[in-house]
Parts: C-alpha cells; sequence; structure tokens
C-alpha cells in the first residue's frame, strides 16, 4: 500500500514537472510579453480614464499618451475636464514630473503616484519592461474564465524602482498577452488588480511587425474596496511623433 | 489668640464623638476633591505632553496653500524663510522645527489604521526622541517577553517609519516588518510607500494612536513636494504657559511683516479645511497656533472633569457646610453658660467668634489633612501598580493607556485650604450668635 502511494504522488509530480515552466522558459515568456507590446518607435493614443469610488463619487478624464520607447520617454497631457486641461505628467531620464498649469510649476513625482487621483499608474500606459525590471518564476498553469493561462510570480530586481515590487500575471497561454495582474506592496499586501479584457493588434513600421496594445484596463483598488478605474485606449499612432514633443517647454506650451 | 486655639482644640478633643463623625465626613469629601482634581490636572498635564511631543509645538506657524479656488493644501511654501523669520523674531525659543504633515493609510498584510503622518529630520528631533521609549514586545504582541527591539536611530534610515504599541498592536506587526503608507497629494494623486518599521515606541497617552513618524523626505516625495515645502514650524518654548502671548506677538510681526495671514481660529489645521476650501483666494496664507489650539478637539475631556468635580464636591461641600453649621448651633447651645462666664471674664465677643471658628477650621484642616493623605497614598500606590486601561472609551477620557494619576503638592495644600475655608464660614454664623449672647442672660440659663 506504502509502495503504491509512494509511485502515485513520484507520478503525480513528475507530470506537475511536465507542465511547469522552467526558470529559462518562465523568463523568455515575459520577455515575449514585452517584446509583443514593444513599439520600437514612437506612440500615441487618446485615453479615457473613468474613476469609481465607493462613495459614489466619479472622475472622468480625457488626455493623449505620447511615449518614445527607444529613449524611455513618456508624457501624459490632460485635455479634460476643463479644470483639468493643460496638467500633464513627463518622464524624461527616469524622473517623472507634473506640470500644473493653475500653479505653473513642476513637481517630481514617485513612480507610485496614480494620474489624476485614478487608481492609474503611469507604468499601465508606458511602455512594458516586465523582462528588465523583474525576475519571474513560474507558480501554476490555470484557468481564467475560458482562457488557459500561465500564473508567474514577478520579483522586483535589486536596485530597480518600480511602482510595484511583486506582481502576480495570469499570461494567455495562446496568444500571450496579460489578462490579468495583481500587485502586491512590500509586505506582501494586495495593492491593485487589473484586468486586461481586450488587445488590438497593429501594424509598427519601425519594428517591421505586429504590435499587440491593450484597448481597456480595469483597475481594481484592493486596500478602498468599491474604488475602481477604467482606462479606454482609442485612436491608438505608431507614427513618429515631433522631436521636441518631451519636454517641459513643449507642455507647458499646451495649457497656454 | 493663642488661648482661643487652645480652647477650640480642647472642645475638639472633649467632643469626640461629634468630631469624628463630622471629621470622617470632611475625609471623605476631601479625598474625592483631591482625586478628581488630580484626575483633571492628570489628564492636562498629559495632554500638554501629547500634543507638544506629537503634533504641535508650544507656537505652531501653519497655513494653506491654495493653488485654486475649490483646492487648499495645509502646506508652507517658503520653509526656510518663516524659519528663519521666527528664529528672529522669538529669540526666547527653546527650539524651533519643521515638520511636514500628511494623512494616510497605513498598510500591513491584515490590517489598516488611519493615522496623521508627521515627517521628521532625526538630527532636529531630541526633545521628541527624549520623550519616547522603546516599547517592551509585550505592550504589542500578547504573551511576548518584555525585550524591547528596534531603535530610534534607524529612523535614520530611508524608507523607515516610527509606530507606536498600540499601532503595532492592530497592525500585528513587529520591528523589521514591512508596512505600507498611502496618502492622498495635495492634487487628489494618491501616492504609496513600503516602510520598515525600524522601531516601536512605548504609547503616550490615546493621541499617539493617530501619529506616525518617518523622515521629512518621505513626507515631500509622497505629497509631491518641493524641498522648501513643509508642513509646519513648531516653536518651543521654556514654558507652555507663555505660549499665548508670544503667539500674539509673532502674529502681529508676521503682519507688520506683509505676510498674509489668516484669522486665529483655536482649532487643528485639519479642522480647517473646509473652511478654506470654501474661501475665495490664492496663493499662501499663514495660520499661528498654540498647542492648545491644536487638540482643542479633546480638550472637553479636562472641562467636563472640572465640571463634574466642581459639582459633586460643591453638593457635598454644601451638606458638609449644613453638617457643620447645625453642629456649631449645638455647640453653640450646650456651652451657652460657658459662653457666659467667659463674656462675664471679660472675653471680647471677638475672641468667642475666634474660638468657634478655631474650632470648625481646625476640624477642617485636621479632617481634610487625613483625607489628602490617604487620597495621595492611595493615588500613589495605584500608580505604581501601572494597571492597563482596556476600554477605549476610558483611555479616551483620561488620555492614558495605564492609570496613572499624580498628585502634586500644590493640590494638596489647595485641598487643605478649601476645606479649611468651607468649615469656617459655615461656622460664621453661629459663632457671631454666641458672640451676641448677652453674658447675664447666657449665666442664668439652665441647660
Amino acid at each position: 500500500m506504502k509502495f503504491n502511494l509512494l509511485v502515485l504522488s513520484i507520478c503525480l509530480s513528475q507530470m506537475q514537472l511536465a507542465f511547469s515552466l522552467s526558470e529559462k522558459e518562465t523568463q523568455n515568456l515575459v520577455s515575449l510579453v514585452d517584446s509583443k507590446q514593444r513599439n520600437q518607435g514612437d506612440y500615441s493614443s487618446l485615453v479615457f480614464i473613468d474613476q469609481k469610488e465607493k462613495n459614489g463619487i466619479s472622475k472622468a478624464f480625457e488626455a493623449r499618451v505620447y511615449r518614445r520607447d527607444a529613449d524611455q520617454k513618456w508624457m501624459i497631457l490632460f485635455t479634460k475636464p476643463k479644470a483639468e486641461a493643460g496638467k500633464g505628467y513627463l518622464r524624461v531620464d527616469k524622473n517623472l514630473f507634473l506640470y500644473e498649469p493653475a500653479l505653473g510649476k513642476w513637481d517630481r513625482q514617485t513612480e507610485r503616484a496614480s494620474i489624476g487621483g485614478t487608481n492609474s499608474r503611469r507604468d499601465d500606459l508606458d511602455e512594458s519592461r516586465l523582462a528588465a525590471e523583474y525576475d519571474a518564476k513560474w507558480i501554476n498553469d490555470e484557468t481564467l474564465g475560458k482562457f488557459k493561462v500561465h500564473h508567474l510570480k514577478l520579483s522586483v530586481k535589486a536596485g530597480i524602482d518600480v511602482a510595484s515590487p511583486v506582481v502576480e500575471l495570469w499570461i494567455d497561454v495562446d496568444s500571450k498577452n496579460i489578462l490579468k495582474r495583481q500587485e502586491f506592496a512590500l509586505s506582501a499586501k494586495l495593492m491593485r488588480t487589473s484586468y486586461y479584457p481586450s488587445w488590438e493588434k497593429m501594424f509598427s513600421k519601425s519594428k517591421n511587425a505586429d504590435v499587440f496594445v491593450p484597448k481597456e484596463i480595469r483597475v481594481f483598488d484592493e486596500i478602498e474596496k468599491g474604488n475602481s478605474t477604467t482606462v479606454v485606449l482609442r485612436e491608438v499612432k505608431l507614427d513618429p511623433l515631433e522631436e521636441n514633443i518631451f519636454t517641459k517647454a513643449w507642455l507647458e506650451k499646451q495649457s497656454r | 489668640m493663642f488661648s482661643a486655639l487652645e480652647i477650640a482644640a480642647r472642645n475638639l478633643v472633649q467632643a469626640r464623638r461629634r468630631t469624628l463623625l463630622l471629621g470622617l465626613a470632611i475625609s471623605l469629601v476631601a479625598m474625592l476633591f483631591l482625586v478628581l482634581r488630580s484626575v483633571s490636572n492628570s489628564v492636562g498635564d498629559r495632554m500638554v505632553e501629547s500634543a507638544t511631543t506629537l503634533s504641535a509645538g508650544h507656537i505652531n506657524v501653519g497655513g494653506f496653500f491654495k493653488p485654486r479656488k475649490k483646492g487648499a493644501a495645509p502646506i508652507l511654501s517658503d520653509r526656510q524663510g518663516i524659519i528663519d523669520f521666527v528664529k528672529a523674531k522669538v529669540p526666547e525659543a527653546v527650539s524651533v522645527i519643521d515638520r511636514g504633515r500628511s494623512w494616510g493609510k497605513i498598510i500591513s498584510p491584515t490590517a489598516s489604521i488611519n493615522a496623521g503622518i508627521s515627517g521628521i529630520i532625526f538630527d532636529e528631533e531630541k526633545r521628541f526622541f527624549n520623550s519616547l521609549r522603546l516599547a517592551p514586545e509585550n505592550e504589542y504582541v500578547k504573551d511576548a517577553k518584555t525585550n524591547s527591539f528596534g531603535n530610534f536611530d534607524d529612523l535614520k534610515q530611508e524608507n523607515t517609519i516610527l509606530l507606536f504599541a498600540g499601532q503595532a498592536k492592530k497592525l500585528e506587526v513587529r520591528v523589521g516588518d514591512t508596512v505600507t503608507l498611502v496618502t492622498e497629494a495635495t492634487g487628489g494623486e494618491s501616492n504609496t510607500v513600503d516602510l520598515r518599521v525600524a522601531a516601536i515606541a512605548s504609547d503616550i497617552g490615546f493621541m499617539s494612536n493617530f501619529s506616525v513618524f518617518v523622515q521629512r523626505k518621505t513626507v515631500t516625495e509622497l505629497n509631491s513636494n518641493g524641498e522648501n515645502v513643509t508642513g509646519v514650524v513648531m516653536v518651543y518654548l521654556d514654558s507652555h504657559r507663555d505660549s499665548q502671548k508670544v503667539m500674539e506677538r509673532l502674529y502681529k510681526d508676521f503682519k507688520d511683516a506683509k505676510y498674509e495671514m489668516m484669522e486665529h481660529d483655536p482649532k487643528p489645521f485639519f479642522a480647517k479645511f473646509e473652511k478654506v476650501m470654501a474661501e475665495d483666494w490664492l496663493g499662501q496664507k499663514l495660520d499661528l497656533t498654540v498647542w492648545s489650539d491644536e487638540i482643542s478637539f479633546v480638550m472637553w475631556v479636562t472641562t467636563a472633569l472640572d465640571f463634574v468635580s466642581f459639582f459633586v464636591v460643591g453638593i457635598l461641600g454644601l451638606i458638609i457646610a449644613g453638617g457643620i453649621m447645625n453642629a456649631m448651633w449645638m455647640n453653640v447651645r450646650e456651652r451657652t453658660k460657658e459662653i457666659g462666664t467667659l463674656r462675664a471674664m471679660g472675653a471680647q465677643k471677638g475672641f468667642i467668634v475666634r474660638v468657634f471658628m478655631f474650632e470648625s477650621i481646625l476640624l477642617g484642616l485636621f479632617a481634610s489633612s487625613i483625607g489628602a493623605f490617604i487620597a495621595a497614598a492611595g493615588l500613589m500606590i495605584l500608580n505604581s501598580l501601572k494597571l492597563p486601561i482596556t476600554s477605549d472609551g476610558i483611555r479616551l477620557f483620561l488620555m492614558a493607556n495605564t492609570i496613572s494619576i499624580n498628585v502634586n503638592f500644590s493640590q494638596i495644600i489647595q485641598t487643605l485650604i478649601v476645606f479649611s475655608f468651607i468649615t469656617g464660614l459655615a461656622s460664621l454664623y453661629p459663632a457671631l450668635k454666641a458672640a451676641k449672647l448677652r453674658p447675664v442672660e447666657a449665666l442664668m440659663q439652665t441647660k
């Protein structure tokens, strides 16, 4: 009887090994997730951010996002509502700044600062750099709704400043797109859960290949339960942008 | 004078039973009076200590910055300028420091608490750290030993936090654990940071449940403020009693120097948000407060205690005064012949009044001394036991986590004076009546 149990447990562990991803395969998978989204050139899109809070208060913004992935430059310029128009965030040389047109001043922001008081952050709308920033570990192969997914756990590499030191991803086995993302604090407390219900395939001239961009991101606040943010991306363009667009002067000019 | 005292003392000894009964009643009320006064005073002292350690200087130069009409941030946009101005105008200040201010949620894997966040510069906070002690682990972990962990010096390291024992208990964290701080910046943007618990201090009254301390840099980054922005400039004087006077002088100095000032409003800064948000001005205005303004939301505790103690002691005092008056009436009637003899021997009316009043005052003095001694000894024994207060309501009321009621010498003296005065006053009318007796009539009266 004991012998049979031993054989069974060895068989089960071998089956588990057969389904698991090795460390290298896991890291390759994360690199693939990055490269599928990477454009290598410039990027712009129109973004609608809709924040709903548990107390019934809601906020809605319209903004334009600009990226130059080769230089890791990023900018978001708010266009609506009128009170927020001209406000913007600019990331240059790994520093994130917020421009407040009412005061005409720039404030440095941390990577964890939310965008406009919503649950969304800069990294939701920026190029995916998971492989460069995190070490990945395979957790399990699971089913998420009707999708078969790889469940991975990512831990930040030493010396890198990211919004979440620990991230768990659920990656579609077929498309290799992220379907769900959970972010944890260092204390292992779950902070945010995001869902990526739809992805759009686009051809990038600069990459000379297809690029996948999320069309919608739904972010759920795990601390203030009931608060959520929906980010909808439209008019995604992968054409080259003006040369001097990622400057404080350009952003300030938009609010005049 | 001496002979009147001697006769009064002999009368007290002679009427032993009456003296004992009245003395017991006076002792009990004096005991109650001293206990209530001590509780009220201890709560008041603890308020000053908690307030000036945790959240306020003796004088606070705070203020609001309004970037837009419907927005307000509790910040000072010219930190260094204001510190220099205060140092120049308040030369008697013992120290002038500044702290970043914020409000946020501290999250551990199992729980979360809301607290005011103070951003401190470690080297400027000697006064603060001198009044703290590391909490023994059993103050925040059930069944733990009495060892203390952590080090206040570790707060010099980046991304560290100082918690108090009550907070650590709720969050279920120990020294070395990580918590996450979530704040809302001035523009409404939320921000988070992971912080290591560098030290856990013993609670300083109930108010320490609402305060955590991090590096000033942490608050500056979370609030997306510049280097020359701070929350409040705090001024410490030799004595907190001078606060109001110096604040009024400093207010005038700021006004004369053309700083935009808010009208003095004796409330903590967080209670002024709504009012400031609704006001129609832009830019920076300064707001000066004293320590008691910043804790005015809990000052009702001492007011209530004072009211209760004066009400209770007042009623009991009236009963005692009635008892003494009655006893003295009896005394006068019993000793009418004696009064007549004294008057016949040449004693003046004033002498008779003094005899009766001294008798009553001596009774009040001795009885209240015994009552005060028992109360003081009882409170000292109670303090030495360090009994924990488990009820949140009582903790809020007494501003402490363990029973600790300080008795000071001046309160004891006050008690003796009050009760000697009450008993003396109560005997005045019967004494005057006794003095008015005509010697012939008094001598002729049979018992």
